[in-house]
C-alpha cells in the first residue's frame, strides 16, 4: 500500500515535470553559443526568485526588475537623476506648494484592453496612503487627498508645501489596474499570481519557480514597440554560474551587478561587453552618537581620519568608485553637489591628536555589516587595519543580513557599515536619514540646526531653491561626521557583445534593465 | 586469516596488520602533516589579513597558491585554514562522542532508559540535517565555536547507535553480571567493563565523524555562515564565490577544495584501514 | 501488521517531533520576519499591524496550538512574502526534488551493488582497491567545488551540458522529457558521486561476512557455481544492511540536495529552504521541514517494510 503510494507521488511527479510551452519551438542552450542572436527571445540572468508578484509590495530586485516592466510609474529617470516622462508626460506644483498635478498620456491601455487612466494612478496613491505599505508609503507622509480631475490628470492635494512629492511619486509609485486590485479585500495582501493584467512595454505570460520567468512584448505599447520578441529572466545560484552562462551562450544579460573582480576579469572577454552604471547611492561608516564617545564631535572626527578611503576604493573596489569628498550629495546627482566639500584625510596622526583632546584612550568599538555584501565584506577588514594604526580597536561583527537589519533597526551598534541603495532626491532622503526620529538615522542625530535646513529644503518647489539649505546640511553632515561616505560604487553590468542598443540609467534598480532599455534592445548588427 | 604470532596481544596484532596497509599507513601520515600544518601555521605563514597590491595573480614562486583578488595569499589561507577547520572538526567530533557515548551506555545499560533514548535517536537521524544545521547557525552567529556545538549536535546520534549497539552485546555477559552481583557501582562497571569494550567501535566513529564534521563546516561556511573573523577552506570558497572568482580564479578554488579532500579523504581511509585491521584480528 | 502499526505509530511520532524541533528553531532565529519582508522605511505602526497578520504578536504557545490545528487538517498556512498557500510555494518545488533524490538513489544502488558485490568477489585484489579507492574519494568531495568543476569542465569548456536550470524553455513533449534528463545529469551525478562510496563499502563488507558464513559454505560444498553462491544467496543477505542504508542516506541525501539545487540552480525544495532563512519565511521553513520529515518518516516506512519481506525473522520479532 504505501510503496503504491509513493510509486503514484513519483508518477505525478514525473508528470509535472514535462511542461509543455505552446507556439515556440527550436531549441536553446549550449548549441546557441555560435548562432547570431535573433530578436526573438532576451534571456536575462539573475539570482533571486520574484518574491512577490504586487509591485507595490514586492521589494526584492528581481521583484521590481519584472513588475517594472509590467506596471507604469508616472516618471522615468534619466542618467543624471533628472525625472524624465512616462505615464506622465508633464508635472506641476501650484504656487503655495499644496497641489502638483500629472498630465498623463493617452495611448497607454492595460493588457485586457482597458485604458490606463487618472483613476488607476489615484486608486495606486491611495492603497498605499490607506494601507500604508511599501517603499512608498514613506514618502507621501504629505499628501492629503489624490485625485481624477480628468482621465489624463491627477491632482494631489498635499498637507503642507513638499518638493519631493511629485519626484517620489513619480519614480517609486507603480500604476496598478484599479479594476483588477479593486476586488481584493487588501491591496497589500492581494498575491497578484496569475492572470496579470498590466500595462508595460512587456507581459508576464509564464512563471517556472525557481526557474525563469517568461515575458512577451505588447504590440501597441504606447511608448513604442520593443524590438525584442519575449524577454526570458532565469535563476541562477550566484553570479559566478551566470557567468559561465553568458559565456556559454545560454542567457544574455547578467541582471545582477558584477563583483569588481569579475568586471576587471570580464573587461578582456571580446564576446562580453560591459555597461558602467553609476550608483545612486553611497558606502559608508555611521557611528552612534547616542553612545559614548561617539557623541564626542572629536571623536567621529578621529574615527573619520583613520579610514584609508583610496585603498578601499582602490583594492576592495578595483577602482570602480568615485569619492564623494566626505558629502553626501553625491557626483551621481550632478545638480546637487557642492564643489567645496572635501574629504577627510586618512591622518592616523590626526586622530590619535584628536583623541587625546577628547580625552579618550585605548578606544574600541564593534562594528556591524551584512556579511553576505560581497563588497562590504571586502572592505570592513580593511577598516579596521587602517584604525589600529590610530591606536583605535575595532572588533568587526559580520553577520547574516537579518541579524543585520535587526541590530540596525534597534541600533544596536557602535559603528554602522553599510550601503544605502537608491537616494535619489536629497530633500527627501536626508529628512529619512538624519532628521530626529527619521526611519533610516541610524546614527541617531538629533540636530535641530540640521532639521530646519532640511525642512527648508523640502518645502522649496524648484532645485535651485531647495540648493542652498540642502548643501548647507550636507556640509553639516560632513563637519559633525554624522554620516561617513566613502564612495559612490561604479556598477558594471555584462552583456553579450550580440546586443545593443540598452539605455543603462543610474542604479541597481534601473540598470540596463529599466523598461525603455528592453524596450530599445536589439541584436548588433541588425 | 593470516598468520599471526598468537603471542600478540589484540592491540598489537591490529596494529601489525594495520602496517602492513600502504594506504592506511599513507592516510596516517597525512593526517599527522596536516595536524602539524595546523598547530605550527604561524611558522609556516603570516595570517592573511591587509591587502596587497598583487591582486588575482595564477600561482608563481611568490605565491605557492596564488593571490585572491586583494592580494591575500592563498598559500597562507589555506594553511591558516587548516587551523580551523581541523580544530571544528576535532571539537565537533569529540563533542559528539562524548554525547553518543553517554547516550549510547546509558540505553544499553539502564534497560529502562532503552526505549524513550532509541526513539530520541531515531528521531534526531530522520531530522534533515544540513537545512536544520544552517537554522541554527543563522539563529546562533557565527562563530568557530557554534559551528562545533551545531555539527555536534547534529552528528552524536548515528554514534549513540553504533556504541549502543555494542554495548548491548556486552551488557549480557558473564563478567557484568558477576560484577552487579559483587555490588560494583554502575559507574564502576561501566568504566571498567563497558567503555574498554566499545572504545575500538568509537575510535572508528571518532574518524568518521570528524570527516563529516569538516565537510559540515565547509558546507556552512560555504553558504555563508562561517566565522568572518577567521579563515577556514570554506570560508576561502565562500570569498571566492563572494567575488565571483570560483571559476575563473581556479586557484582560489581548487587548492581550498583539495585540501578538503585530502583530509575528508585520509580520515575516511584510515577509518576502513583501521577496521580491516580488526577485523583479521578476529578473523585469526 | 501490529508490526506495521507499531512502525506508523512511530512514524507519527518522529513528524509531531520535527514539527514542533522547527517550530521553535524558525521563531528563534534572529531577526524580525517584519523587517525582512516590508522595506525598513516602515513606521510602527506598520510593523505591528504586519506582526498581527502574521499572527506573531500571540504567545508562542498559542500559535504552536493553531500550527499543530492547522497541519491536522492539512493546512501549511500562507507564505509572508509571497502571500501565496505554503502548499503552493511547496508543489511547485517537490517534483524537482523528488526526481533529483529518486534518480540519484536509483543511479547510486544500480551502481553501488554491482560494484560492491565485484570488489567482495575479488577482495584485496586491485579490483577491490581501486573500486573502494574509488568510491571513499568521491565520498569525500565537497558539493560546491565538484559543482563548479563540472559545470566549467563539462558546461563551458566541452559544451555538452547546460549550466544550471532543470528543463529547456522550448522543449515540449519527448524534447522536454529528454531536455529535463540533460539538465539532470550533472546535479544527479554530483550526488551519485557522494553516495556511491557508502553504498560500495556496505555491500562489499557484508558480503564479505555472508560469504564466510555456514550456509554459503554449505552451498558451495554442494556444488552449487559461485557465482549462484555470490547473487543467490550471499547477496539476499547482504542486501539487508544496504536497505538499511538507503532508508538511513535519504537524510544525507536530501541535505546533499540542498548543496547541489543550491549550486546548480536546481528549482527544488532544497533551495526553498535556503531562500525562505534568508527571508525568515516562517511558513514556508516549516512547511518545508515538515515535508521533508514526512518523506524521510515515509522512507524509512519503505524500507521497514522491505526489511520485512527480506528477512522473516523481522516481521515475526
Amino acid at each position: 500500500m504505501r510503496r503504491a503510494i509513493a510509486f503514484a507521488a513519483l508518477a505525478a511527479a514525473l508528470a509535472a515535470c514535462a511542461p509543455s510551452v505552446p507556439g515556440s519551438s527550436g531549441s536553446s542552450g549550449s548549441s546557441s553559443s555560435q548562432a547570431p542572436a535573433s530578436a526573438d527571445r532576451l534571456t536575462i540572468g539573475t539570482t533571486a526568485d520574484v518574491v512577490n508578484f504586487n509591485p507595490l509590495v514586492g521589494n526584492s530586485r528581481t521583484d521590481s526588475w519584472v513588475t517594472n516592466l509590467m506596471y507604469p510609474h508616472l516618471t522615468q529617470m534619466d542618467a543624471t537623476g533628472k525625472r524624465v516622462p512616462y505615464l506622465a508626460t508633464e508635472w506641476s506644483y501650484s504656487e503655495d506648494g499644496k497641489t502638483a498635478t500629472a498630465k498623463l498620456r493617452d495611448d497607454m491601455k492595460w493588457s485586457d484592453g482597458k485604458p490606463v487612466t487618472a483613476d488607476d494612478v489615484v486608486f495606486s496613491v491611495s492603497a498605499v496612503q490607506k494601507e500604508k505599505f511599501g517603499v512608498v508609503a514613506g514618502l507621501i507622509t504629505a499628501l492629503d487627498k489624490a485625485e481624477a480631475v480628468s482621465p489624463t490628470e491627477v491632482r494631489f492635494n498635499l498637507t503642507r508645501p513638499d518638493g519631493t512629492f511629485l519626484d517620489n511619486v513619480g519614480f517609486w509609485l507603480p500604476i496598478v489596474p484599479k479594476h483588477v486590485f479593486e476586488k481584493a479585500p487588501s491591496v497589500q495582501k492581494f498575491a497578484n499570481d496569475a492572470n496579470w493584467v498590466s500595462a508595460g512595454p512587456f507581459k508576464l505570460t509564464k512563471v517556472e519557480r525557481g526557474q525563469r520567468y517568461i515575458m512577451e512584448r505588447v504590440d501597441d505599447f504606447g511608448p513604442g514597440t520593443p524590438a525584442v520578441k519575449e524577454v526570458v529572466f532565469r535563476v541562477f545560484p550566484d553570479v559566478n554560474t551566470e557567468v559561465l552562462a553568458l559565456r556559454n551562450g545560454e542567457i544574455d544579460v547578467i541582471g545582477n551587478v558584477l563583483p569588481p573582480a569579475t568586471a576587471t576579469d570580464l573587461k578582456n572577454d571580446t564576446s562580453v561587453k560591459l555597461q558602467e552604471i553609476p550608483s545612486l547611492g553611497w558606502a559608508h561608516l555611521q557611528y552612534n552618537t547616542k553612545r559614548k564617545p561617539m557623541d564626542d564631535v572629536r571623536v567621529r572626527q578621529a574615527l573619520a581620519h583613520a579610514v584609508d578611503y583610496e585603498a578601499i576604493r582602490n583594492i576592495a573596489l578595483k577602482g570602480f568608485a568615485k569619492s564623494s569628498n566626505s558629502s553626501v550629495l553625491t557626483p551621481s546627482l550632478p545638480q546637487w553637489t557642492d564643489p567645496a566639500a572635501k574629504e577627510y584625510a586618512f591622518d592616523p596622526e590626526q586622530s590619535k591628536k584628536l583623541l587625546t583632546e577628547a580625552g579618550v584612550a585605548n578606544l574600541s568599538l564593534n562594528m556591524i555589516y551584512d556579511q553576505a555584501d560581497p563588497n562590504i565584506a571586502r572592505w570592513a577588514p580593511m577598516v579596521r587595519d587602517s584604525a589600529k594604526k590610530a591606536g583605535i580597536t575595532i572588533k568587526l561583527q559580520g553577520l547574516e543580513r537579518n541579524t543585520y537589519l535587526d541590530k540596525t533597526a534597534k541600533r544596536d551598534f557602535d559603528i554602522y557599515a553599510g550601503s544605502w541603495a537608491v537616494m535619489d532626491n536629497p530633500p527627501a532622503n536626508l529628512g529619512l536619514a538624519f532628521k530626529s526620529g527619521g526611519f533610516i538615522n541610524y546614527a541617531q542625530v538629533s540636530d535641530p540646526k540640521l532639521d530646519d535646513l532640511i525642512d527648508k529644503a523640502q518645502q522649496s518647489l524648484t532645485v535651485e531653491d531647495a540648493k542652498a539649505p540642502i548643501q548647507e546640511a550636507a556640509r553639516l553632515i560632513s563637519d559633525q561626521v554624522y554620516d561617513n561616505v566613502l564612495y559612490v560604487e561604479t556598477f558594471n553590468v555584462a552583456h553579450s557583445a550580440k546586443w545593443t542598443g540598452f539605455q543603462p540609467m543610474p542604479s541597481e534598480l534601473l540598470s540596463i534593465l529599466n523598461p525603455l532599455s528592453l524596450a530599445s534592445a536589439k541584436p548588433a548588427g541588425s | 586469516m593470516t598468520a599471526v604470532a598468537v603471542d600478540l596481544t589484540p592491540r598489537q596484532r591490529t596494529w601489525t596488520s594495520f602496517r602492513r596497509n600502504p594506504l592506511g599507513v599513507g592516510s596516517a601520515i597525512v593526517l599527522i602533516l596536516l595536524a602539524l600544518t595546523a598547530i605550527c601555521a604561524p611558522l609556516i605563514a603570516p595570517f592573511p589579513e591587509g591587502y596587497g597590491a598583487d591582486t588575482s595573480q595564477p600561482p608563481s614562486a611568490a605565491h605557492w597558491f596564488g593571490t585572491d583578488d586583494i592580494g591575500q595569499d592563498v598559500f597562507a589561507q589555506v594553511v591558516w585554514g587548516t587551523r580551523v577547520s581541523m580544530a571544528v572538526g576535532v571539537s565537533a567530533s569529540v563533542l559528539a562522542i562524548v554525547i553518543g557515548l553517554l547516550i549510547g551506555v546509558s540505553a544499553a545499560y539502564f534497560r529502562r532508559l532503552d526505549t524513550p533514548l532509541g526513539v530520541l535517536v531515531d528521531l534526531s537521524l530522520s531530522l534533515p540535517v544540513l537545512p536544520l544545521m544552517i537554522l541554527v547557525a543563522a539563529l546562533a552567529g557565527p562563530s568557530v565555536r557554534t559551528l562545533a556545538v551545531v555539527i555536534a549536535l547534529f552528528s552524536w546520534p548515528e554514534v549513540a547507535r553504533v556504541v549502543r549497539s555494542q554495548a548491548m552485546a556486552i551488557v549480557p555477559m558473564p563478567f557484568v553480571s558477576a560484577a552487579k552481583v559483587v555490588g560494583g557501582s554502575s559507574l564502576w562497571i561501566v568504566r571498567k567493563h563497558l567503555l574498554p569494550g566499545v572504545i575500538p567501535v568509537v575510535g572508528v566513529s571518532v574518524v568518521l565523524t570528524t570527516s563529516r564534521a569538516v565537510l559540515a563546516e565547509a558546507g556552512l561556511s560555504f553558504l555563508g555562515l562561517g566565522d568572518p573573523n577567521s579563515w577556514s577552506w570554506g570560508t576561502i570558497l565562500h570569498k571566492a564565490q563572494q567575488s565571483g572568482a570560483l571559476a575563473s580564479a581556479w586557484w582560489t578554488t581548487l587548492f581550498p577544495s583539495l585540501a578538503i579532500l585530502l583530509l575528508v579523504l585520509s580520515t575516511t581511509l584510515l577509518s576502513v584501514a583501521y577496521n580491516d585491521a580488526r577485523n583479521h584480528r578476529n578473523g585469526s | 501488521m501490529r508490526f506495521i502499526g507499531l512502525r506508523l505509530a512511530r512514524g507519527l511520532l518522529t513528524l509531531w517531533f520535527a514539527v514542533t524541533v522547527t517550530f521553535f528553531l524558525v521563531r528563534l532565529l534572529p531577526g524580525d520576519p517584519v523587517l525582512a519582508v516590508a522595506d525598513p522605511n516602515m513606521t510602527e505602526e506598520l510593523r505591528l499591524k504586519l506582526l498581527a497578520d502574521f499572527g506573531l504578536d500571540r504567545p508562542l504557545g498559542v500559535q504552536y496550538i493553531d500550527y499543530l490545528g492547522q497541519l491536522l487538517q492539512g493546512n501549511l498556512g500562507m507564505s509572508f512574502r509571497q502571500s501565496i498557500p505554503v502548499t503552493t510555494v511547496l508543489m511547485d518545488r517537490l517534483p524537482w526534488t523528488l526526481i533529483l533524490t529518486a534518480s540519484a538513489m536509483v543511479v547510486t544502488i544500480l551502481l553501488g551493488i554491482p560494484l560492491g558485490v565485484l570488489a567482495a568477489t575479488k577482495a584485496k585484489g586491485w579490483v577491490d582497491r581501486v573500486i573502494q579507492l574509488t568510491g571513499v574519494t568521491a565520498q569525500s568531495l565537497f558539493v560546491p567545488s565538484v559543482g563548479i568543476f563540472l559545470m566549467y569542465v563539462m558546461g563551458v569548456w566541452l559544451g555538452w551540458f547546460p549550466i544550471g536550470g532543470a528543463v529547456d524553455l522550448d522543449a515540449t513533449g519527448f524534447a522536454a522529457t529528454l531536455s529535463m534528463l540533460h539538465h539532470l545529469v550533472l546535479p544527479c551525478l554530483s550526488l551519485v558521486l557522494i553516495q556511491l562510496g557508502g553504498y560500495v563499502l556496505t555491500m562489499r563488507t557484508t558480503l564479505i561476512d555472508a560469504l564466510g558464513e555456514d550456509y554459503v559454505s554449505l552451498a558451495k560444498s554442494k556444488g552449487v557455481r559461485p557465482g549462484t553462491v555470490v547473487w543467490k544467496h550471499a547477496l539476499r543477505n547482504a542486501l539487508l544492511p544496504t536497505t538499511t542504508i538507503a532508508g538511513l542516506q535519504l537524510g544525507t541525501l536530501v541535505g546533499g540536495a540542498v548543496l547541489t539545487e543550491t549550486i546548480y540552480a536546481y528549482p527544488g525544495i532544497g533551495r526553498a529552504i535556503y531562500e525562505a532563512v534568508g527571508q525568515l519565511d516562517f511558513p514556508v521553513l516549516q512547511g518545508a521541514f515538515v515535508l521533508l520529515a514526512a518523506a524521510v518518516v515515509v522512507a524509512n516506512l519503505i524500507t521497514d517494510v522491505a526489511y520485512g519481506i527480506l528477512d522473516p525473522r523481522v516481521r515475526t520479532s
